[in-house]
């Protein structure tokens, strides 16, 4: 059997190393509710130049195999949520059977020290977790 | 050839009551995977994010007309694995959905909210306090979800045909229990190596 400690140990080391704190929130929750997940899985070609070269693509944030959907997180700045909805939209015209969302992440941190689940991903995120 | 639904409290052990079950009857336990494939035949994936998530955390709130055809396929699914029978299936308003059939055996695992509270503590090494807030908030999710689309109070004891408080018991004397009132309501003989012990 394996022991609570050896479980963090291992988390420690298949962490991957998450571009944004909402990224990083997003994984602890996933983790908490037990949802498997993977972190910038594929990258989709979304244009083309004349040659065939990708000069446009799109690499959504977090792939959940078992309900066979990509999450797109963005924060609540709208420049940046107008930019990711034209790519959204842009990948849903040339992927149509890929399932995409776009999850506008508010601060959940408040939530997550109430529920105790920051104190647990401290030790498993380090230095990352006191960030912002 | 019958089903087993369970309505559990977080913190009660009802995942582990569910498993001792199914291990106990040869049956085998469906919980997100009937989420899952509801939600990815309905069109809709993220609503089991949405269904999942007892402590509101990721905000999702899908429209009214996605989460009823998700309701729509959930029962259909859920009818389904009835149909086929040997299933043990966790929580998803079971106990609701499939009450008019005489097939069908509905448990409730609960526990006091102090005791649930510290086994949440000492399972995520958290304070009290937090493992508190989980647990309420949980319940309080539970509830509305069960009243709001089905119109049933989860704490009714008419949707049960077992209650059983795990305060005292392990996982495995529940599921003793629960067995042993299987065989006699549904009269059915159990698979060689099973029969109830304590």
């Amino acid at each position: 059997m394996i022991d609570a400690d050896t479980q963090l140990a291992k988390k420690m080391n298949s962490q991957p190393k998450f571009s944004h704190q909402a990224e990083e929130t997003f994984a602890k929750i996933l983790d908490y509710y037990q949802i498997d997940w993977q972190y910038e899985p594929q990258t989709f070609p979304l244009d083309w130049d004349e040659a065939g070269n990708v000069i446009e693509a799109f690499a959504p944030d977090f792939y959940l195999p078992h309900q066979d959907l990509y999450v797109e997180l963005t924060t609540l700045r709208p420049n940046l949520t107008t930019r990711k909805n034209r790519k959204i939209r842009k990948m849903k015209e040339l992927y149509p059977n890929v399932n995409i969302k776009l999850f506008k992440r508010s601060d959940v941190r408040q939530l997550m020290v109430k529920y105790g689940l920051e104190n647990e991903a401290k030790p498993i995120s380090g230095n990352l977790a006191q960030r912002e | 050839m019958a089903t087993i639904t369970i309505s559990r409290q977080l913190g009660s052990l009802g995942d582990e009551v569910a498993q001792a079950i199914a291990k106990r009857l040869d049956y085998r336990v469906v919980c997100r995977e009937l989420i899952n494939q509801a939600a990815i035949q309905c069109g809709s994936p993220e609503i089991a994010l949405s269904v999942i998530d007892d402590l509101g955390l990721f905000g999702f709130r899908p429209s009214t007309k996605h989460r009823q055809a998700f309701f729509s396929v959930l029962n259909t699914v859920m009818e389904q694995y009835a149909d086929e029978g040997n299933y043990v299936i966790v929580g998803r308003a079971s106990q609701v959905i499939l009450r008019a059939r005489p097939d069908v055996f509905h448990v409730k695992v609960m526990a006091p909210i102090d005791v649930r509270a510290s086994r949440l503590a000492a399972q995520q090494r958290i304070p009290y306090e937090a493992g508190l807030a989980q647990v309420t908030a949980s319940d309080l999710t539970r509830r509305n979800y069960l009243l709001r689309y089905y119109h049933a109070k989860w704490d009714d004891p008419e949707l049960y045909d077992i209650i059983v408080n795990t305060a005292r018991l392990s996982p495995e004397q529940a599921a003793c229990m629960v067995c042993e009132a299987i065989h006699k309501c549904l009269n059915q003989p159990f698979p060689r190596g099973t029969l109830p012990r304590i």
